[in-house]
């Protein structure tokens, strides 16, 4: 019993994450992870400097079908 | 014994599968419940995706999970993000499923339900999943090349422009037809009108919520967003009650097409982040919350399709659209059996995020099996209905008949019996004026899927509630395809400008952004107003001239792909592309001339004008609709140019094509794939995406 709760809470603890990263909530974590991957890269942008930025790349090229 | 267990129950899910297809085929007389139709995609999907599917990953494709991909190559946290395969198959189900795979079979059930849902089945399998997967897995391989670029360095560079060329054409068309579904959907609804222009004020608060208050908290403005909308759904009915604001939100269709052309305009040329962006989120929300709604409902409802298999309408005298089931079935359900479309996607945003190549199975096959399953869902809500209601809802008045009589005398007289009554008890309970002459596809799937829905929850009492749900919910996302589309549209006009005329060319440029937005909006918005004055309902003029382009981008898709497949040196497996291509070829060659040159004035452009043109030399045409009908005659003929032009672009690509492929056969030329170099991946095995478990970093494995 202790194990299917358990097992239940782990997958529901990865699909909100699944959850998340779908609908671009944890964009700007992935983007923070992955700069802290390239140290000295180039500066970290804030969450909104990041937000706008991102838009701005993603709706330059077909992103929605008909 | 493992082996065995799994053979006899990939052989039972086959002969279910089977079966249910048989059941669908032979059937006649009683109705059919619906259940036969989800067993039959669902085993046929089942049953594709694991032998065929992994017949091309591993034989095909030889897909390497030991290969680095661009995600991990080049993962820089933005356009690059190394993502767990679930969200990604997320990702690309949204961007891939816009509202072609729910009008093209609601319009295509005019011959009946079964060579739509047999198209809908055979087609994906064969033609669509293996387009989307190849196109996948030849980005993957060239750092997430688009497939303009595919094409020119592995066609040639002619094809390439051809390619691009074809994409901005193709996208005109589309995003007028997508308008002028919007268009019918609204017209004379001053409830539906209401709720779709209240999400541009719920939007643009999202937008400055987004930016300023909560940078990028995009969950919780959404959760908001669709509160909010669910409130101006239900808040609709009151407009739609009081005499003041349901005059003000009554509009006529050419009222609507002005208003959607300054909404397209706003949208492409306002910061992305203010109207755009917010529209997307929700829409992606209440779409697949509409999809999976729409799915539990057909399972508990198991409503009985009363269409019958095939119509009086497969000899191509439909009302809905002209044209014989060969080869218009095809043209019309597009989207949900091959997109040219989801070539674009996949081989944009998806090859960046993959994070093995393996992966690309999955989601670029298994995405588009499940858009078929959105089409075959759609046309089962198409199908529930009475045929009488369907013809009703979807012919316009030039062939029904102008008055509810006339019409429920017409369409009777086809041999699908309709009272006047019914029409009109329909649309009051609907909460509509009228359900006549509704073309476009949407009102018959909304009132298709309200009544599963009413039927799982609320009863006949929320029949209203769910039918403008469904209106809102197809508005809204077909919004969102149009105002993303305009946006890429400018970017394209400026990039082709921008070769004659630097300045242009700069995206910050706002001279240049507000003029490249207005010619862009004014490409579609003028095929668009045609649609709207066209007295056959535009659609019969629009959707199939959509279907070619849509259907001629997929074939140059799959060019581009069997091109590469033979520089592989897979000749032996040439025919999983080249089997599909052909077939395009051959049905949108067909449709193209018979637009344009077919005799019948419903179905041929130029016979057609010449029949308008005769009208008028002989003194018929009343001098107050002179002018109307001039322009009548000029559309006509502009459509048959376009038409002409797609068809041509095709045949030079084919050209180019089969000229490379002879001389790569002959070995008068060598064959040069440019695919990015072989890089190990670094990656341990168990690594399943950033945000999942393991950080990238921590993964690695060992050296």
């Amino acid at each position: 019993m202790r194990k299917a709760a358990k097992r239940t809470k782990r997958f529901l603890r990865r699909f909100w994450r699944g959850f998340r990263e779908w609908c671009g909530d944890a964009a700007y974590e992935s983007y923070l992870r992955s700069n802290a991957r390239h140290v000295g890269s180039c500066r970290t942008l804030s969450p909104a400097e990041f937000y706008v930025e991102q838009l701005n790349r993603r709706y330059s090229r077909p992103n929605r079908c008909c | 014994m493992k082996r065995i267990f799994s053979i006899v129950v990939w052989l039972a899910v086959a002969l279910l599968g089977a079966g249910a297809l048989g059941a669908i085929a032979i059937h006649r007389g009683e109705p059919l419940n619906a259940m036969w139709f989800v067993i039959a995609a669902l085993c046929c999907y089942l049953v594709a995706f694991r032998l065929y599917s992994a017949f091309v990953a591993a034989k095909v494709l030889a897909l390497d999970d030991t290969r680095a991909t661009p995600a991990e190559r080049h993962d820089d946290g933005r356009d690059f993000v190394p993502t767990n395969k679930w969200v990604l198959f997320g990702h690309h189900f949204a961007a891939i499923a816009g509202p072609g795979p729910l009008v093209g079979p609601t319009l295509a059930a005019q011959f009946g339900y079964l060579p739509g849902t047999l198209w809908l089945i055979v087609g994906a399998a064969f033609g669509g999943c293996v387009q989307d997967f190849v196109i996948l897995f030849c980005s993957i391989r060239r750092d997430g090349k688009s497939l303009g670029q595919m094409a020119r360095e592995e066609v040639s560079e002619r094809g390439g422009f051809i390619a691009q060329l074809a994409v901005l054409a193709i996208m005109v068309i589309l995003l007028a037809v997508i308008a002028l579904v919007v268009v019918n959907a609204l017209k004379s609804s001053p409830w539906a009108t209401f709720t779709l222009a209240m999400t541009i004020p719920i939007a643009l608060l999202l937008g400055v919520y987004l930016r300023f208050v909560r940078p990028g908290r995009v969950l919780e403005a959404s959760i908001m967003g669709v509160a909010l909308v669910i409130f101006v759904v239900i808040a609709g009915q009151w407009v739609a009650d009081s005499p003041y604001w349901s005059n003000v939100f009554t509009l006529s269709g050419l009222s609507l097409t002005a208003a959607i052309i300054i909404y397209g305009f706003s949208a492409s040329a306002l910061p992305v982040w203010l109207l755009l962006a917010p529209r997307d989120y929700l829409s992606a929300f209440i779409k697949a919350g509409a999809i999976f709604s729409l799915a539990v409902g057909i399972l508990l409802v198991r409503p009985h399709v009363l269409m019958p298999p095939l119509t009086r309408f497969i000899d191509g005298t439909g009302p809905v659209f002209a044209g014989k089931i060969f080869p218009f079935c095809f043209i019309t359900i597009a989207c949900g059996a091959v997109s040219g479309f989801h070539s674009l996607i996949s081989s944009g945003t998806t090859p960046k995020m993959i994070l093995r190549e393996g992966h690309a199975r999955f989601i670029g096959y298994g995405a588009m099996l499940l858009e078929s399953f959105v089409g075959v869902m759609a046309m089962v809500a198409a199908c529930a209905m009475t045929p009488g209601v369907y013809f009703a809802i979807n012919s316009p008045p030039s062939i029904v008949g102008a008055t509810a009589d006339a019409g429920a005398a017409t369409i009777s007289s086809w041999g699908y019996p309709l009272q006047p009554e019914t029409m009109t008890n329909l649309a009051h309970a609907v909460g509509e004026i009228t359900l006549w002459n509704r073309a476009g596809g949407a009102p018959s799937l909304a009132v298709g899927m309200a009544q599963i829905f009413s039927n799982t929850i609320g009863g006949p009492r929320l029949l209203s509630i769910w039918y403008h749900f469904a209106i809102m919910f197809e508005a809204l996302f077909i919004l969102t395809v149009l105002d993303a589309g305009t946006r890429v549209g400018r970017f394209m006009v400026q990039e082709l400008v921008g070769r004659v005329w630097a300045p242009f060319g700069r995206r910050g440029w706002m001279p240049g952004i507000l003029l490249s937005s207005a010619m862009i909006v004014a490409m579609w918005g003028y095929f668009l107003y045609q649609g709207v004055i066209d007295p056959l309902g535009g659609i019969n003029s629009l959707w199939p001239l959509f279907g070619i382009g849509n259907q001629l981008l997929a074939a140059v898709a799959l060019v581009v792909a069997t091109t590469i497949l033979l520089k592989m040196k897979k000749l032996r497996w040439i025919w999983v592309t080249l089997v599909p291509t052909v077939w395009l070829v051959i049905v949108t060659m067909t449709a193209s001339y018979q637009k344009i040159f077919d005799p019948s004035s419903r179905l041929g452009f130029l016979a057609n004008a010449k029949d308008l043109a005769r009208q008028i030399t002989e003194g018929k045409i009343a001098a107050a609709n002179m002018a109307g009908t001039q322009r009548l005659i000029f559309n006509l003929r502009l459509d048959a140019a376009v038409t002409a032009i797609f068809a041509l672009m095709v045949l030079v690509l084919v050209v180019e094509a089969i000229f490379q492929w002879y001389s790569i056969l002959s070995r008068r030329r060598e064959s040069v794939l440019h695919e990015s170099p072989y890089i190990a991946t670094r990656w341990a095995p168990n690594f399943s995406g950033a945000g999942h478990g393991t950080a990238v970093g921590d993964a690695i494995g060992d050296d």
